[in-house]
């Protein structure tokens, strides 16, 4: 995996006070966001329902201000060409999002068709699409559906299919708005591992949006919580996590249980700061090496 | 208990197959449900829980054996008497909107169930005041938010009146905030004495909520009994596809021999165990 | 395989895999106006047998024909039925009804019939022969738009999905306790708002939805798209096609001169 570089010429991404109104919206939805993201980052971005967070998602792919009606001030950079002076069409080729509700973008009926969309959109001869496919599908673990109908797929691997297709372009970015919302365990299962899968074999930038703060600890190098359009906080799981004030103040979203746990601990006494984690297996190990202390 | 607590919902050897020669989708199942319960059905799509759940209110008839709701077969009862006794709310509060009033979606119920103005009046407004939507009473539906319509639809459900209450899927698409809205309405209504079933695969919301769980898999029951016991079974969560919360998991990786309860199931429970065994083994 | 909503059968068949679908187009076209130029029974049923022994030749099973001859048999009966009090000419049989029924009569009226359920046997050869996927790219090499041709497949991807929409927003009324068989017809018209009105609200959602996510995907990027539907004219296109000019032309030939014709005047 690309290693971050420590100066802001790798700043792939960049958001200048960024400020979105719908047409029919009561208000700003975004308030003003001013962040950047270095190439090869994996980037979380949470927080509650109508925090901003997909109106983000669209202004990162451009589609905002070009594809969706309302008012925007600010700008966003991506890999160094302002949105607005750029269509979305043309930002396609380095930048792929991925939606939250599977059946809206599955165009093709079949899995193969919809893998083809984007690039035939682009005049790719068809040699070069149908060579693209099978290995877009491997890294899903698809392989072999090319002719499924896309109907008869469930919610993961309709997802997923969404996901093969928005590589197929080879994006150097990846926004992913709620991929597992909609789904059953078992295809936030799938999602989540074709996720890891991208993380560890595809060179990109990874922008996720998501509730499931036990993967977002997982997976992100660092993690943006967003409420009523403005961001609240940001940093590395460990350090984000910490911050149990501001997610019980916000609501909107729940905390990984161990670090709901470790924290309450520290707050009691019962372990010092080093000892936080919001991972799974480090909080066993403390916890385990808690009661072994006190086995008198 | 008096000799008159007859099971509110009584499944007998219920198999029910779709049409053409898929595997069945509820193979063999058996269940009571009594009056006041607080049930969790779980398990991944496609294992049976909306197929059984749908046997109670007289939308799917089982290919075997029967239902029994309120002691009456749902074969002969039909979907009109069922209705009042088992309300369904859907999954998708879309699914069900189209009115151009909160007020006129709430009534659409009570409505159809033929009752006079007066009645459907008060029902309307008591549903409303339930869910604490009084004030949105003339608000255009499509004009709220995701979690003010699962409101909403619940409220619409609420209004028949029945004695037991299905959801499918109350937290889905929902924030933490939204699902603990919906949640804790569907408690305050279990304490009211209503039957309340939930169809779910968010583990949390069970450990916190449902006192009851039905775990199920490919059309059968896996596991059904009291919330703490079902949750330590990792086994026949795993057949199921399903995880214990994460708090459950930690408290179950933990060495036995540190003789910490395995069945914890939220937070607060294991901060509690926690504090307890080290006094203990500090003091004792 | 592949068909959303249509019904196409995939099968190994070279009436599948070798013409164009230009060429089914073209054939399907003949057939009609053949059909049309004729009004013999015999003849007409010889075409009738053609286009089945087409079918079959197709690898397309005769239970799948079956709820084509079905309909056809209707047209048969109707016709048999209708026509003879109107055809006057050859060997009078008996009376109904106070009209004279002749056997041209009765031959003419199965020759109506078979017309009709010609056209109704071809038109099902046809469309379980040719895929939606590529009966579009013929239409596009033909001149339309692409934008056009996007909608119809797309219409296609999803009309199960709305499908089963309607049928859970259906169900989810009915737990509500909607009867929509109750009532006269203007009541149940008004009831089934509960049940159209969430359907509609929800296909124009997804095509809003859908048209953003076509733009993300680089919809609109270049003034054509390329396709990985490769479909081309082959020498045996051409073949077949020039055979069916030929058809109509000796078919219409044939009309003038009288020729496979039972009564001449009508069509």
């Amino acid at each position: 995996m690309t290693l971050p570089a420590s100066d802001s010429n790798s700043d792939i991404v960049v958001v200048d006070d960024l400020h979105f109104k719908y047409p029919t919206g009561q208000g700003e939805t975004l308030q003003g966001l001013s962040f950047s993201i270095k190439s090869g980052e994996f980037i979380g971005i949470t927080g509650p329902t109508g925090a901003g967070k997909t109106t983000l998602a669209l202004c990162l792919r451009g589609l905002i201000p070009h594809a969706v009606a309302g008012q925007m001030t600010g700008t966003v950079t991506i890999g160094g060409r302002n949105t607005r002076e750029t269509t979305p069409a043309a930002l396609g080729e380095q930048v792929s999002l991925v939606f939250q509700d599977p059946e809206a973008q599955i165009i093709g009926l079949t899995v193969s068709e919809d893998l083809a969309f984007g690039p035939e959109n682009y005049e790719w001869p068809a040699e070069r699409i149908l060579a693209q496919i099978p290995i877009q599908l491997k890294r899903v673990r698809l392989e072999g559906l090319e002719e499924r109908e896309t109907f008869s797929l469930s919610g993961g691997q309709k997802q997923r299919v969404a996901l093969a297709s928005a590589l197929m372009m080879s994006p150097t970015i990846i926004i992913l708005d709620e991929p597992t919302s909609e789904l059953d365990p078992i295809g936030k299962e799938e999602v989540f591992d074709a996720v890891r899968h991208l993380r560890d074999e595809y060179h990109a930038t990874i922008i996720m949006i998501e509730h499931a703060v036990e993967q977002l600890a997982e997976f992100a190098d660092r993690i943006i919580m967003m409420d009523q359009g403005k961001i609240v906080a940001q940093g590395a799981p460990r350090e984000l996590f910490r911050n149990v004030e501001l997610f019980h103040r916000t609501g909107g979203e729940r905390l990984p249980q161990v670090a709901e746990l470790l924290f309450a601990l520290e707050q009691d006494g019962m372990l010092p700061a080093e000892s936080f984690t919001p991972y799974e297996d480090e909080a066993v190990q403390v916890l385990t090496r808690l009661l072994e202390s006190a086995h008198g | 208990m008096g000799d008159k607590m007859e099971p509110v919902i009584a499944v007998r050897d219920v198999s029910y197959r779709y049409e053409g020669d898929a595997p069945p989708a509820l193979d063999h199942v058996s269940l009571t449900i009594e009056p006041g319960e607080f049930v969790a059905f779980v398990g991944q799509n496609g294992a049976g829980k909306t197929t059984l759940a749908k046997t109670f209110n007289g939308i799917l008839m089982p290919t075997q054996g029967d239902v029994y709701v309120q002691g009456k077969e749902t074969r002969a009862a039909g979907l009109d008497v069922l209705a009042r006794i088992v309300g369904y709310v859907y999954q998708n509060p879309d699914h069900q909107i189209f009115a151009n009033t909160v007020r006129d979606e709430v009534a659409f119920g009570p409505r159809n169930l033929g009752l006079p103005p007066d009645e459907i009046s008060r029902a309307v407004q008591q549903a409303l005041e339930l869910v604490g939507m009084q004030t949105e009473a003339d608000t255009y539906p499509f004009m709220l938010g995701r979690g003010q319509r699962q409101k909403l639809a619940v409220a619409s459900v609420i209004a028949m009146g029945s004695p037991v209450l299905v959801v499918d899927e109350p937290t889905t698409g929902l924030d933490l905030q939204g699902a603990q809205g919906i949640m804790h309405l569907l408690r305050q209504w279990n304490a009211d004495g209503r039957t309340i079933i939930i169809i779910t695969h968010d583990m949390n919301i069970v450990a916190e909520y449902a006192r009851r769980t039905v775990v199920m898999a490919r059309g059968h029951v896996l596991a059904d009994g009291p919330t703490r016991g079902v949750l330590t079974q990792q086994a026949v969560l795993a057949q199921a596809f399903l995880k214990a919360p994460q708090i459950t998991r930690v408290a179950q990786s933990l060495d036995p021999r540190l003789g910490f309860p395995a069945d914890v199931l939220t937070v607060t429970e294991f901060q509690a165990a926690l504090k307890e065994r080290l006094t203990q083994r500090q003091g004792g | 395989m592949p068909v959303g909503y249509s019904i196409y059968v995939e099968t190994p068949s070279p009436i599948h895999n070798k013409l164009d679908p230009r060429t089914k187009l073209a054939a399907l076209g003949t057939v009609f106006v053949l059909a049309l130029e004729f009004n013999h029974p015999l003849v007409l049923g010889i075409l009738t047998l053609g286009v089945l022994a087409v079918g079959l030749y197709a690898q397309l099973s005769f239970k799948r024909f079956l709820p084509f001859f079905v309909g056809g048999s209707w047209f048969l009966l109707l016709g048999v039925l209708i026509w003879p009090f109107y055809i006057s000419q050859g060997l009078p049989l008996f009376k109904v009804f106070g009209a004279q029924i002749t056997l041209d009569g009765l031959l003419f009226g199965l020759a109506m019939g078979l017309r009709v359920a010609l056209m109704v046997v071809a038109a099902g050869v046809w469309m379980m022969t040719t895929s939606p996927q590529k009966m579009t790219m013929g239409l596009l090499k033909m001149g339309l738009p692409y934008k056009a041709g996007l909608a119809m497949s797309t219409s296609i991807r999803f009309v199960p999905l709305i499908n089963a929409e309607r049928a859970t927003i259906m169900e989810a009324q009915r737990a509500r306790g909607l009867r929509l068989d109750r009532g006269n017809p203007l009541a149940r018209a008004a009831k089934s708002v509960s049940v159209i009105g969430p359907m509609f609200l929800r296909a124009i959602d997804l095509a809003q939805s859908l048209a953003v996510a076509m733009d993300s995907r680089g919809f609109g990027a270049r003034d054509n798209r390329s396709s990985i539907i490769q479909i081309g004219l082959t020498p045996v296109d051409r073949v077949i096609m020039i055979g069916c000019a030929v058809a109509i032309v000796a078919g219409l030939v044939m009309r003038i001169l009288g020729i496979g014709i039972l009564v001449r005047g009508y069509l």
